[in-house]
């Protein structure tokens, strides 16, 4: 309980500081509109049904603000009924990934000594596989079907990265007087770490994830692009790859209704970055790109 | 070459070859013991083609060039055996074909469109990386840096798509449908100036959009890198001796700071591949990507085993290369590497 | 004869968030041809911004208000028998390609930091060449004799140096390299900033010792930097004890030590060990050196002195001179010493 009210005085102290950060703000309000877009939107502009052949091929104007497609539907609907899967895709792959990250980067942080020297190397060699191929293959060798299960598949591949920096994070705030005391004190490995370091690590641990969704979003897009996760219904992956079957890559015609989903995802991406982004520099004054 | 040198090598090599061995693992047991085994799936998918069980199993196997009768150990060997033999199998869509030459001809392609996209990026982010850093706080740097920033964030086939609209349809200043393939039908490979041009007519676009989705984080890291490398002692102590600024930009700045560039070229050179996968289906360019999204799509498990195997070690070598190079920049290096 | 280096009056600020930090204040000393100055100070105190200042290489944050640093190039007087000056300098003037001459072919200087004042990357052989090819100077096979000969003068072995990169060199190595390669276009100044501090004590030994063997060898001025009197002892003529940006205390060296009459000059001395002095007699200078944005107000050191009184909290002193040759800035110059001592009984 002690660590969730931990947990919690530290978020609002993220919260406050980044209040004053601008960039931060703007990333931060723009991943909160495309969350409630997704979740609350589809109850008030429900899926059209029918096409609509009358308004074909339209560009954006009052009645169609992203204009709409080759059936003549709205991108604007399309786009607020498609991000659903996606948000919860990446939010699912960050949380796992960085639970898994935690707990091995830690682990390997405090056992240290071969385990750790054989848990980094493995590690290493994993960093240097082709990521997006190994999953593109793993994908459609498993065949999955929900995003479940891809967020779990995603997860796997994601976060021995992560682990690494977790272990150097931890492995730095391991020499701080508290933690050598608790140590000492011989408190134990887990409450050391749950109840002393996680705290610690809160806003870390946030923009690693952060950056992880990032990843994320890129990596099951790209999956629905080459048509290995056959989605159903309007993801704004489905709606790229429907867009591009139409050959509006080569016409430039209905060209708001491959627009329109890439902006939907590029913003996404740049809110969930510059967020992250704001966030290290609240929390890191020194000058640090990425994580 | 002294002993410590030779030592780090050695053991940045064995280090390559375990790689690809754990790879070359991981692609037999994908096919063979995943759940949703593929195995079955193709079995099955032959028998509805109208094969018998008995052919069905045959078929993959032979295909796949292992013996379905063997205990899996036996298999693994014989698979193994097979990869350092260089045979893939055969192409499960058009059995005719052997894994091995569908690469063979399409590797080259990649190698070059991705490889000169890395080099061309490498070098842009550090000459901007390190303007960045030499005019950090003016308008130059917060434009760059946000610019950087933003490329970085932007997942690689958003910005082909982006290029692809803009060039194409937007602005209309390219005839992408002719661009497809990576050479016009009919031009011959040869020493010939038509080749060469229709080389590059073909692949600008794609290194276009390599750079754009590398060059952000290229610049990224050459900015903080040379920020902190501007603190270090020996540059100040190098202004001291009078030493003219292109002396010490270069040598002395420019070469230290690019140091921390090469640990991340592993990540980076996958991070350019896995795009490629995505970048060559769109731009419907002939490289490896495009075959393995070909087989992805039609469920083709030799060409997906083998095309990822040699993704791999394309990827693995390069590093190794990267790293042979670190090792001459660094002399440091070379200790570090007999240390343990 | 006039000072191969003169600087008047010298201000040097830097801009800090909270404010700014007056580092170096008002300070004017000459540094005659040949001489060896020590500046001596606790961390803080503005030395090694001195330091910096005199071959402009001072942050881009730190900025030179006031003051001004001569430089006077003489022609090798034993030769023609004259020390007139060839040339006056203006250092603060120069800029572009007469300030890069003006570094290492007139002033040298070897930094605080020696360990780290070497190019990971390129062996010792390419950063004497990089040196001596911006100057102009000697080129292949004579530069590698003239090399040879000063790494032999700082005892070291030219043959395993030359060709080694900085890290197979231990510290006291690099240390001479270092002054090795401030010796190779024959400057006339010298400015070495804490040459010893990150080394252990025998290697210490040898380069003071080293240094001692090169000034009797070639002609040329010394800065010593240091925050140890007890080497300034064993290589300075002149001594100046520096706090909070100023020069508090100055004289020769044998004043310095037999008769200093500034409290903290005082208080250094007493905080070096000598073969005859006691555990008891040691004691170190209580408090710690001065936040040089919001400074104490009178005396900087008043904080710190016992003697100070009404008159040391709110008027600055300035230096005066109290003898030939021997400046202090303090009110109670004439009777610190006693009322240290009687001090000292009483506590």
């Amino acid at each position: 309980m002690e660590t969730l009210s931990n947990i919690g005085r530290e978020l609002l102290k993220t919260f406050k500081l980044l209040a004053r950060n601008k960039m931060g703000f703007v990333g931060f309000f723009i991943v909160v509109l495309i969350v409630l877009l997704s979740f609350v939107g589809p109850f008030i502009w429900p899926p059209e049904q029918s096409a609509n052949v009358a308004d074909i091929n339209q560009g954006p104007s009052t009645k169609h603000w992203l204009g709409t497609d080759f059936q003549g539907q709205d991108n604007l609907f399309k786009l607020v009924n498609g991000g659903r899967d996606i948000v919860i895709t990446a939010f699912l792959t960050g949380l796992l990934a960085t639970v898994i990250a935690v707990c091995v980067g830690a682990f390997s942080a405090f056992v240290g000594g071969r385990v750790d020297s054989v848990l980094m190397e493995f590690v290493n060699i994993w960093l240097t596989i082709p990521k997006f191929p190994l999953l593109a293959v793993l994908a459609t060798v498993l065949n999955l079907k929900d995003i479940i299960s891809l967020s779990i598949l995603l997860a796997l591949l994601d976060w021995p990265g992560l682990s690494r920096q977790v272990r150097s994070q931890v492995l730095s705030l391991k020499k701080r007087d508290y933690i050598e005391a608790a140590t000492m004190l011989d408190l134990g490995m887990r409450n050391i770490i749950f109840r002393e370091l996680l705290p610690n690590m809160m806003s870390f641990i946030a923009i690693a994830m952060i950056f992880t969704m990032t990843s994320a979003i890129y990596q099951q897009v790209g999956l629905v692009f080459l048509g290995i996760v056959p989605y159903s219904g309007a993801n704004w992956g489905v709606m790229i790859n429907a867009a591009q079957r139409r050959g509006v890559l080569f016409t430039g015609q209905a060209a708001w209704s491959i627009i329109a989903p890439i902006l939907a995802i590029v913003l996404f991406q740049l809110g969930l970055v510059s967020f992250a982004r704001s966030l290290d520099e609240v929390f890191n004054p020194r000058l640090r790109t990425g994580v | 070459m002294s002993a410590l040198t030779s030592n780090f090598l050695v053991r940045r090599f064995a280090k390559a070859l375990f790689t690809i061995w754990f790879v070359a693992t991981i692609t037999f047991f994908m096919v063979r013991a995943m759940p949703g085994n593929a195995l079955d799936v193709m079995i099955q998918d032959l028998t509805t083609q109208g094969y018998s069980p008995q052919d069905a199993r045959d078929r993959a196997a032979a295909l796949l060039s292992i013996n379905l009768n063997q205990p899996i150990h036996e298999q693994y060997f014989a698979y193994v055996g097979n990869v350092l033999r260089g045979d893939l199998g055969k192409s499960y869509r058009s059995p005719s074909l052997r894994v091995s030459d569908i690469i063979a001809a399409v590797l080259p392609w990649t190698i070059f469109s991705v490889g000169v996209s890395l080099v061309i990026s490498f070098v842009l982010g550090i000459a901007l990386g390190t303007i960045m850093a030499y005019t950090r706080d003016s308008w130059i740097d917060h434009v760059l840096s946000n610019l950087a920033a933003t490329l970085e964030a932007i997942s690689p086939y958003l910005i082909g798509l982006i290029v692809f609209l803009l060039l194409g349809p937007v602005w209309k200043l390219v005839p992408i449908a002719h661009m497809r393939g990576a050479l016009s039908p009919g031009v011959q490979v040869g020493f010939t100036s038509e080749f060469f041009v229709d080389v590059i007519n073909h692949v600008w676009v794609l290194v276009l959009v390599y750079v754009l989705t590398s060059v952000g984080s290229w610049m990224l890291i050459m900015k903080s890198s040379t920020v902190s490398t501007l603190g270090e002692d020996y540059v100040t102590a190098a202004r001291a001796r009078g030493l003219p600024d292109s002396r010490i930009i270069t040598a002395y700045v420019g070469r230290n700071a690019t140091l921390p560039l090469f640990t991340r070229l592993a990540i980076q050179i996958g991070f350019v591949v896995g795009g490629a996968l995505l970048v060559e289906s769109l731009f419907t360019y002939r490289g490896i990507g495009f075959v393995l999204a070909g087989a992805l799509y039609e469920r083709d498990y030799p060409i997906m085993q083998g095309v990822f195997l040699i993704i791999t070690i394309a990827v693995v070598l390069a590093n190794l290369l990267a790293d042979f190079l670190y090792g001459y920049l660094d002399p440091r290096i070379r200790i570090v590497g007999e240390g343990n | 004869m006039l000072a191969t280096l003169s600087v008047q009056n010298l201000t040097i600020e830097y801009a800090a968030r909270r404010g700014k930090v007056r580092a170096v204040r008002n300070v004017s000393f000459d540094v005659q041809r040949g001489e060896a100055v020590a500046l001596i100070g606790e961390s803080g105190s503005g030395k090694t911004t001195l330091g910096l200042g005199l071959v402009q290489l001072l942050p881009t944050t730190a900025k030179i208000t006031t003051g001004s640093i001569t430089y006077r190039r003489y022609v090798a007087a034993r030769q023609n028998g004259k020390s007139q000056p060839v040339r006056e300098i203006d250092v603060l003037a120069l800029g572009g390609k007469q300030l890069r001459a003006y570094r290492w072919q007139e002033c040298a200087m070897v930094f605080q930091s020696a360990l780290n004042s070497l190019n990971p990357v390129l062996r010792i052989e390419d950063q004497f060449a990089d040196t001596a090819k911006a100057h102009g100077y000697l080129q292949g096979r004579a530069l590698r004799e003239r090399a040879y000969d000063l790494l032999q003068m700082v005892r070291l072995d030219p043959e395993r140096v030359w060709r080694s990169f900085p890290h197979e060199l231990s510290g006291g190595m690099r240390q001479r390299v270092l002054i090795a390669l401030g010796l190779l276009l024959e400057p006339q100044l010298l400015i070495l900033d804490e040459p010893t501090t990150a080394l252990d004590i025998l290697t210490q030994r040898n380069i003071m010792d080293v240094l001692k063997e090169l000034r009797q060898k070639l002609d040329f001025s010394l800065i010593f930097i240091s925050h140890d009197l007890s080497l300034a002892a064993e290589l300075a003529d002149r001594v100046a004890t520096m706090y909070a940006g100023k020069i508090v205390e100055m004289a020769d060296v044998q004043t310095i030590f037999k008769s200093p009459v500034h409290p903290y000059t005082i208080g250094l001395i007493n905080a070096v060990p000598t073969l005859v002095s006691t555990k008891e007699d040691l004691t170190s200078i209580p408090g710690s050196p001065p936040d040089l944005i919001e400074m104490p107000t009178g005396c900087k050191f008043h904080p710190r002195c016992p003697l100070a009184d009404e008159r040391s909290r709110t008027e600055e002193p300035d230096l005066v001179s109290v003898a030939r040759g021997h400046e202090v800035a303090c009110w109670h110059w004439q009777t610190s010493r006693e009322a240290l001592q009687a001090f000292k009984v009483s506590a």
